[in-house]
């Protein structure tokens, strides 16, 4: 892609990956050693939500969830109800997270802060979007900053302007001035989605070239993987897609081993195929139970695609929809049902052939909205 | 806090972050120097060095050109410089990760170091040692700077990545030609990011400790713009002339404030810019003639501004109460001391190289969990009691109190005691939480035992953390998780016939 100019350079990927582990450990240790700390429990926040982002750590939300259990029992102020609103953001519980944003407003926090989460969790939910954009624009255009822009490219491929997305994307790529690949490896994975993904006509070699941009800053990105293998399992290179996806198996992501899954079926690879197939429906099913609403976008898409299991698509999608009854969520329950349809009419072994297919792009939209709230 | 988190953007990748800056005479030899600067705030265990930036540490002569309300140090042009630039990632046989560097010495001579290797490296001449990794962080800050409050160590057992370079004083700095010098550290990126816009000339810099959080970021100056950043962004030894105004005024607004914290105006108005002209010019100074100490941090500075010669060899030690030095400067124009909440960092410096103190053990933690096919209050009844007579290795127990803060004093079957106190309970949620009391070599050591339902059965989960004390990790772990994993193991062959 010798159009697309040198992006800047990072601290390599691994050492940034040991840092970061070695950073959140520390701040779990200093929020053990004093919970109501100033900024401690904001940091493990920020840390676990990295490592849930990049490197599909499922265990994250667990995490999290008990940080903010542990501050509410010790912290009386409105600093825990602002990290119990963020973390209920994170795993979707959007509901809980206005309610503990209300709560926070009664207790004192501070307006911006209100403002900053209430902004995330309208975008989530696709709700007063004009209201989302302009705050947007405005925050953006002050600062200048990549984790001002990258939301608001988000939002305006929401909104299918996607050409300004675009440009928003880039201006945020090319204006980073720090050398952490979090941030710019962010910024080529939402480039990759935006052209692979949400345009109208996908540009697959766009997509796959921004995607290996940000693998290239972060070996270990679980999602960039993913994605960057659906393209290639899509152009019939199914061991290149295998190659991807092997690295990043200890991530106990299960979709990647559907994704797997299904590049072993498309080599004819079938018993090994059924067996990651076993292991991403277990994945599915314990993520579920325990946080059903962080992965109801793309559990659905599983269950309806090689997962074979058209009933619980159908469930999911529509919890999915009441928590957040975004167009893509409608969308994406609408496909669904139409899949069951076909399904009825014709009880075969399609399941298994339209398991990348149909619903490839709306899952990857439902990525999208997800990696654009866990910011 | 000193230099450590010092900007919105500096937030982006911890090892670009500089945490301090330390120049004194080393403790070893007289004869020579030691500079050395920290990077990473409150970095784990495991952390490393970016391998894209470079570490500089710069030195300049200085002469004192002006005294009292005229007070000048001005910074000679040429420089004396010593750059760190660190590797990717290695492994060793054993697959143990390995960070190797260089240092290029200020005569072009390069050096080769190993990343947390305690006994550094030296040139073949022996002139110039260098040690680069984690250490215990020697800052300490025990004031909520807001609010003058005292509190313990905010930093208590953080580490930080260190880089020392000590060096022969005469042979590096020929201080025949002057004996007062000013040092900075920065990160600079190794290359220019992408073509568009333009490349950083560095991510964070540092002169005198407390530059930005403190001096320039007054926390109780209400409603003013964060301009550490913009800071950061200068460059050393020479600070835009456009934005020097914007700077000056900034600090005469916040030593304004700092003066009135305690109620009293110790400054007059003159003295206040005084200070503020001598604290924008943002360079560490030290005299190598002189009598570097742990007292001696800003005493060139305070001397010179109150129109008298400087007495010692001002500078930085490791264990330099710095932050109190400075509030006792800004607030009271040094009427009365004023000490934190803390007396010092959480170990001290040590009187050998590398000098600063071995890094701080991370929180152990040990997690077990069971699965139970009976129902979690059949469980609950059993292990919520806080005696732990179901435990197979308790042997006796004897209980003093009641409720929250009861004391369970164990004799486990091979001979050891350990005393408990019960911090929280909740029966309705089926846990409770316990601390150490004693018996075990470990501090902040703490427990959960908590039943959860799961299907149609439970999961019973015991959680303990800690820090060890004066023992390996593995040797406290060891002796935790046998007690762990033996307690929850009994429940599995005690419900096994219930179910």
């Amino acid at each position: 892609m010798e159009r697309e100019p040198p992006c800047p350079s990072a601290t390599d990927g691994e050492i940034a990956a040991i840092n970061l582990e070695s950073a959140r450990r520390r701040a779990w240790t200093r929020f053990a050693q004093d919970a109501c700390l100033l900024g401690v429990a904001e940091a493990v926040v920020d840390q676990e939500r990295l490592a849930a982002q990049f490197f599909s750590d499922l265990d994250a939300l667990d995490r999290l969830e008990a940080l903010a259990a542990q501050l509410a029992l010790v912290d009386a102020s409105s600093r825990a109800a602002l990290v119990q609103a963020e973390v209920a953001s994170t795993a979707h519980r959007f509901a809980d997270a206005r309610g503990h944003l209300s709560r926070a407003t009664l207790m004192g926090a501070r307006r911006e802060e209100i403002e900053r989460q209430s902004l995330s969790i309208d975008q989530a939910c696709g709700v007063k979007l004009d209201a989302v954009l302009a705050a947007r624009q405005q925050v953006a255009a002050a600062s200048g900053r990549l984790e001002d822009l990258v939301p608001l490219g988000a939002l305006l491929a929401d909104l299918e302007r996607f050409a300004e997305a675009d440009a928003v994307y880039r201006q945020a790529l090319f204006s980073y001035r720090d050398v952490s690949p979090f941030p710019l490896a962010w910024v080529c994975f939402q480039l990759g989605m935006l052209w692979g993904e949400l345009v109208p006509v996908p540009d697959p070699k766009l997509a796959a070239f921004w995607y290996r941009r940000a693998i290239a800053y972060l070996p270990g990105y679980v999602k960039a993987r993913v994605h960057l293998a659906e393209i290639c399992a899509s152009q019939d290179r199914p061991g290149d897609a295998e190659a991807l996806l092997m690295p990043v198996l200890s991530s106990r992501d299960p979709e990647v081993r559907w994704r797997l899954a299904d590049a072993l079926i498309a080599q004819e690879r079938f018993q090994e195929a059924e067996t990651q197939l076993d292991a991403a429906r277990s994945g599915f099913d314990e993520l579920l139970q325990r946080h059903l609403l962080a992965f109801a976008d793309h559990a659905a898409e599983f269950y309806a695609g090689s997962g074979n299991d058209f009933r619980r698509a159908v469930e999911l999608a529509r919890a999915n929809v009441a928590n957040r009854p975004t167009r893509r969520a409608v969308e994406q329950a609408q496909a669904i049902a139409v899949q069951v349809d076909e399904a009825a009419a014709s009880r075969s072994v399609r399941s298994m052939q339209c398991a990348g297919g149909v619903s490839r792009r709306l899952a990857a939209r439902c990525a999208a909205q997800h990696d654009q709230v866990i910011r | 806090m000193s230099d450590h988190v010092d900007g919105p953007r500096s937030i982006g990748d911890p090892p670009a972050d500089i945490t301090d800056l330390f120049a004194f005479t080393s403790p070893e030899n007289p004869a020579r120097t030691v500079l050395a600067m920290c990077v990473f705030p409150s970095a784990g265990e495991s952390a490393v060095f970016s391998n894209v930036i470079d570490h500089k540490i710069a030195v300049r002569r200085v002469s004192v050109t002006g005294i009292g309300n005229a007070a000048k140090f001005q910074p000679a042009d040429e420089e004396i410089r010593f750059t760190f630039r660190f590797e990717l990632l290695d492994r060793d046989a054993a697959g143990k990760v390995i960070q190797r560097g260089t240092c290029v010495l200020p005569d072009g001579r390069t050096l080769s170091l190993t990343v947390n290797d305690g006994k550094g490296a030296s040139t073949p001449e022996g002139d110039v040692r260098v040690f680069a990794g984690l250490r215990s962080d020697p800052f300490y800050l025990a004031w909520i700077a807001a609010t003058l409050e005292k509190v313990p160590n905010l930093l208590q057992h953080d580490n930080v990545l260190c880089i020392v370079v000590e060096f022969d004083t005469r042979r590096v700095l020929d201080p025949e030609k002057g004996s007062l010098f000013g040092v900075i550290a920065e990160t600079v990126p190794t290359e220019p990011p992408g073509r568009i816009g333009h490349p950083p000339a560095r991510i964070d810099w540092i002169g005198r400790p407390e530059q930005t959080n403190v001096r320039l970021n007054n926390p109780a100056l209400l409603g003013v713009d964060d301009i550490r950043d913009l800071w950061n962004q200068q460059t050393p030894f020479a600070i835009s002339k456009e934005l020097q105004p914007l700077f000056l005024q900034r600090l005469k607004d916040s030593f304004t404030n700092w003066d009135m914290r305690d109620g009293k105006a110790d400054w007059t108005p003159e003295g206040l810019a005084a200070n503020a002209k001598v604290f924008l010019d943002d360079f560490l100074l030290f005299d190598v003639a002189k009598p570097i100490t742990d007292e001696s941090h800003l005493e060139i500075e305070k001397s010179t501004i109150d129109g008298r010669p400087y007495q010692t060899g001002g500078g930085r030690t490791v264990d330099a109460n710095s932050i109190d030095i400075l509030f006792t400067w800004l607030i009271n124009h040094d009427r009365e001391f004023l000490l934190g909440g803390a007396t010092g960092a959480t170990k001290p410096g040590t009187k050998v190289f590398p000098y600063f103190a071995t890094p701080n053990t991370e929180l152990q933690t040990v997690a077990e969990s069971v699965e139970l096919e009976v129902a979690p209050d059949m469980v609950w009844s059993l292990i919520g009691q806080f005696d732990l007579m179901w435990h197979p290795n308790v042997a006796k127990v004897n209980l003093t109190g009641a409720g929250i803060g009861q004391l369970r004093r164990i004799e486990t079957r091979d001979g050891r005691e350990i005393v408990e106190r019960l911090d929280v309970v909740d029966g309705a949620k089926r846990f409770y939480r316990y601390s150490l009391v004693a018996g075990v070599p470990a501090s902040r050591y703490a427990g959960t035992i908590e039943v959860k339902p799961k299907g149609r059965g439970c999961v019973a989960e015991w959680r303990v953390e800690f820090l060890a004390n004066n023992q390996p990790n593995s040797a406290v772990r060891t002796v935790v998780s046998t007690l762990v994993k033996t307690g929850l193991g009994s429940l599995k062959q005690r419900f096994a016939a219930a179910a």
